[in-house]
């Protein structure tokens, strides 16, 4: 039973980490960003593409990959800042359905369906428990869930830039009025999560199922872990991504309950929106 | 306003008449030189996109028509798209059958084809020799009959291959079952356990496909000390799940693959492969490029640009099967002649496979029951030969 716990680890920190920066797009700029992940599969598919057939240094193609899945999110957040920057939450995070369709087609279209030749940038055990290897990937996964929470949460809460951006989630019109500069620091959010995913992805791909829809379609658990933290809090966001990849290694490893493997997620989510909503009246919910 | 209407009615009169007149010319096919038409209905989009099978097949019959068809009439071959989706698969079928009329199909490869259409040609009695079938139906069918073993067939002599060649025990299995298929799977380990008295330890039938991390299956595999696991993965989920066996420390199974895994880009993306990777390949490796079996084929592709695969193997074969059948046929070339002449044809040998292929009268067909052992190695990035010889499902 530990022993499938623990193997959902390294799953449940993938998770932890894309949910972290969902809610953080969510908070400051409004935005469920459905091609969080998607970005992220581009940027590090550019670096294998680097690797074999520009010839490039891993350590080189990888940096190179990571900023073009910056600079992706950038464009994205740019063109929702510059056309959509009225809108609503809902149509905002509707558009981002585009991109992860455009970066899953371009993928196939750039690089074929054919497997990539990953090559690992973290490979090993850290150490073993019960059985279970708890590989570096796993390890690094985890601490760096951890890290970007709180390190979000600190710039949010002690600096300048931190309070700027809470003003313009918070309040937006008030705080343009009074000279926040929204689009430049509405483009940088996106960015800098970009880039957090495709550190992320570039970093696991190696290590587990790789092609463009697998690794696009991480977004599905991390939503449903951002939803524990009903897309606000960092902390229960972290927390939803390592349990739902926990729960998922322990049913894996019980034969009774198998069929529910396929759409755990799923049920993560159904469940805490009925479970949010249990004190809503039905007629003020709808 | 009147002038426009009759227009319009004159152009659809014509249309009409214009399309009757096409179907009618290539309907019996047996007016003079008018074209045989061929179809076939392939995965060319999508997530699993195999456009080898038909482009293959579309080589070998224009090979043909450069030296004048088939007595006299040239082939005239449709590719069509499934998208792998059902409704478009369904479409493609009836475009191909029922508009252009085709008098077979011919070089198909598709994930789902068979299963869509299975009826629609019993139906309308035209048969079909798809280059690598895939799904069930492609195997208990009256009206198909592939030149592929199909990874049913294949799991079997996988497994014969680890349990009687490597003399492995404690063997498991991870199926990823899509649709309708465990029966099928179940019934080729049956076969397994019918052949050698053997029994697998441990079956996971639920392993999901395109899961992120597999982990949690690897661990499964080795609490239940499996020392050689049988998949039927697709070549992603298979690196996953070989990616996840090295960060468990899993190195000491035996990986006992399908056909599906055989490919270049796989041998190259693995670069630690456990006790090694085994495959029964469903025609003669291609890898082996010297080879003597394989050198007819090869220059075709090859002139053609189109890649060396299994896939383009399977269509080669079908397209072959084909013309050779056809060529025998005294009088008009149709939809009942074709099929008659299938289903009375002698064995026709290939040294691309172990097995003659035969459609026969039956109501399943499965004449390839021989794979070639092929192993891939941790460190090689390279797939070799495991054997001197085909193996085959004994009677």
């Amino acid at each position: 039973m530990l022993q499938g716990a623990l193997s959902g680890l390294a799953a449940g920190g993938v998770y932890a980490i894309i949910a972290v920066c969902l809610t953080l797009m969510s908070r400051l700029v409004r935005v469920v960003n459905f091609s969080q992940a998607a970005t992220g599969m581009f940027g590090s598919y550019v670096a294998v593409w680097m690797v074999s057939h520009a010839g490039l240094p891993i350590w080189l193609a990888t940096i190179a990959g990571i900023l073009v899945g910056g600079l992706l999110s950038g464009i994205i957040g740019w063109i929702i800042a510059t056309w959509l920057s009225e809108a609503d939450t809902t149509t905002r995070s509707a558009v981002t359905v585009g991109p992860l369709l455009l970066l899953i087609s371009l993928s196939f279209i750039l690089f074929g369906n054919k497997p990539q030749p990953f090559q690992p940038l973290l490979a090993g055990p850290a150490f073993t428990v019960s059985g279970v290897v708890i590989s570096q990937v796993t390890v690094a996964m985890v601490l760096l869930a951890i890290v970007v929470a709180v390190v979000s949460k600190v710039v949010l809460s002690r600096t300048t830039v931190g309070t700027q951006l809470r003003a313009l989630s918070e309040r937006p019109t008030t705080a343009e009025l009074i000279g926040i500069p929204a689009k430049p620091l509405g483009v940088a959010v996106w960015a800098i999560t970009g880039i957090i995913s495709t550190i992320v992805i570039v970093i696991v791909a190696p290590s587990q199922s790789n092609d463009a829809i697998a690794l696009s379609m991480l977004i599905v658990p991390a939503a449903a872990a951002a939803l524990l933290g009903a897309f606000r809090r960092l902390d229960l966001a972290v927390i939803g991504g390592l349990v739902l990849g926990v729960i998922q290694g322990f049913v894996a490893q019980i034969d009774q309950v198998s069929f529910v493997r396929y759409f755990l997620p799923f049920l993560f989510i159904v469940g805490l929106l009925l479970w949010n909503q249990r004190k809503a009246v039905w007629d003020a919910a709808r | 306003m009147k002038k426009y209407l009759l227009g319009v009615a004159a152009i659809g009169a014509a249309s009409v008449l214009v399309l009757s007149g096409c179907t009618g010319s290539t309907g019996d096919g047996g007016g003079d030189a008018s074209p045989i038409v061929v179809g076939s209905v392939n995965a060319l989009s999508g997530a699993a996109a195999f456009p080898e099978a038909s482009q293959a097949a579309k080589a070998v019959f224009d090979a043909v028509n450069a030296e004048g068809g088939i007595n006299g009439h040239l082939i005239d071959y449709k590719i069509l798209d499934d998208k792998g989706d059902p409704a478009a698969a369904a479409a493609a079928a009836r475009e191909v059958v029922s508009a252009d009329n085709a008098v077979a199909l011919v070089g198909s490869a598709s994930l789902l084809e068979c299963e869509i259409n299975g009826d629609y040609y019993v139906q309308q009695d035209i048969v079909s020799i798809p280059g690598v079938g895939v799904d069930p139906v492609c195997f208990n069918n009256p009206n198909i009959s592939p030149a592929n073993v199909g990874p049913f067939l294949d799991m079997t002599l996988s497994l014969l291959y680890g349990s009687e060649v490597l003399g492995l025990d404690n063997i498991c299995a991870m199926l990823e079952i899509a649709g309708s298929t465990l029966p099928a799977y179940q019934a080729a380990i049956d076969k397994w356990t019918e052949i050698t008295g053997k029994k697998l330890i441990y079956v996971d039938d639920t392993v999901p496909y395109g899961a992120a991390d597999y982990t949690p299956y690897i661990v499964a595999l080795k609490e239940h000390g499996c020392q050689a696991v049988t998949v039927n993965p697709v070549e992603p989920d298979s690196i996953g799940q070989l990616k996840a066996a090295q960060a468990q420390g899993l190195t000491d199974v035996t990986w006992l693959l399908l056909t599906s895994v055989y490919s270049e880009n796989f041998s190259k993306a693995i670069t630690d492969a456990g006790a090694g990777i085994y495959v029964p390949a469903e025609f003669y490796p291609f890898t082996d490029a010297e080879s003597p079996e394989t050198k007819d084929w090869r220059t075709l592709m090859e002139a053609n640009n189109i890649p060396l695969t299994s896939f383009s193997q399977g269509g080669f074969l079908a397209a072959t099967y084909f013309v050779q059948v056809v060529k025998g046929i005294k009088g008009d070339i149709t939809r009942e002649s074709v099929a008659k002449a299938l289903r009375e044809m002698d064995p026709i040998d290939n040294p691309m496979v172990g097995t003659p292929y035969v459609f026969g009268p039956g109501d399943t067909h499965n004449s390839n029951t021989a794979g070639f052992p092929v192993k891939l190695l941790s460190g090689t990035n390279q797939w070799e030969l495991a054997a001197d010889d085909w193996l085959t499902i004994p009677e």
